[in-house]
């Protein structure tokens, strides 16, 4: 017992050093990357609707951004790559906004 | 002071330095990009809080082992390193938000509040980390110190729901958890302790 429970701390401590960075699963899409928009132009988008974009990038194949929305939440969101509709919306780990 | 040796203070000075290192960082980032301190900070903070924890149940385990012992001597500068870095923590996140308003906005958040409450819990901790403090109190010493637990409950819900962390949450407490749980089962058989 005592051995089975120090090899599963050892085998924790060992995932916890490695966990590598990977796509969060949180969202997805799935569109063909030929056919995405630039993410620079998601961000002009954004910053026309009065968001402020702190940083943006691909998670899931879709656009993850974090920023601040019009409204002055600060937050995590994804968007389609292709049509830019907001799929989801988190602020500190609490969904707001997901897309029907 | 004169009563710590070298080595002792070569461990302050050891956890002191990643502090060193996070200020020079944020010094050159913007208010906002404070942000991305926020996971390792916290990260550092939780790890030397779930290390002071382990400390002693650890020392059950194996009873007389020099560098336990050793450790042992350090468990105030690693518990005092966790609050440190956690006030840093803090500190990087109230900049990072920038408002009052942006602040009181979210602290409903179960990865928000779980985060204040668990630091919270730290401080009565932290401020009698002394021997004066040890000396005042007597008995009711240990029990303002097992505030560490709730705290690190805390921490725990903190980091499990704020932001992608779950999985790695659960590895780094799972050591913890699991030395607890022998030194429970331990004490339960006394019989097998002696063996």
């Amino acid at each position: 017992m005592k051995r089975f429970l120090i090899s599963l701390a050892a085998i924790s401590v060992a995932t916890a050093i490695a966990a590598p960075a990977h796509a969060t699963g949180k969202m997805t899409c799935d569109a063909p990357k030929a056919q995405w928009k630039p993410i620079a132009a998601l961000k002009q988008s954004l910053t026309a609707q009065k968001w402020a974009v702190r940083k943006a990038k691909v998670d899931g194949g879709c656009y993850e951004v974090y920023g601040t929305t019009p409204e002055g939440d600060k937050v995590e969101a994804y968007f389609h790559p292709v049509s830019f509709e907001k799929l989801l919306v988190s602020r500190r780990g609490e969904v707001l906004f997901r897309k029907k | 002071m004169t009563r710590h040796r070298l080595p002792d203070l070569l461990v302050w000075g050891g956890l002191a330095l990643p502090a060193v290192a996070f200020v020079a960082v944020a010094s050159t980032m913007a208010a906002e990009d404070l942000e991305d301190l926020l996971l390792p900070s916290g990260e550092l903070s939780a790890r030397l809080l779930i290390v002071a924890l382990a400390i002693t149940p650890f020392a059950m385990l194996l009873p007389n082992n020099g560098f336990i012992n050793w450790l042992r001597r350090q468990r105030r500068a690693i518990g005092l390193a966790a609050f440190g870095y956690g006030v840093l923590h803090l500190v990087f996140y109230l900049i990072a938000m920038g408002t009052l308003d942006a602040v009181l906005t979210e602290l409903g958040a179960t990865g928000i509040w779980t985060g204040w409450v668990a630091l919270a819990l730290l401080v009565p901790l932290a401020l009698t980390s002394n021997n004066a403090a040890m000396r005042m109190l007597g008995r009711n010493w240990k029990r303002v110190q097992r505030l560490a637990y709730p705290a690190a409950l805390l921490t725990l819900a903190h980091w499990l729901t704020i932001h992608d962390g779950f999985i790695v949450a659960l590895a780094h407490f799972a050591p913890l958890v699991i030395l607890e749980l022998i030194r429970i089962l331990r004490r339960r058989t006394p019989v097998a302790a002696t063996a």
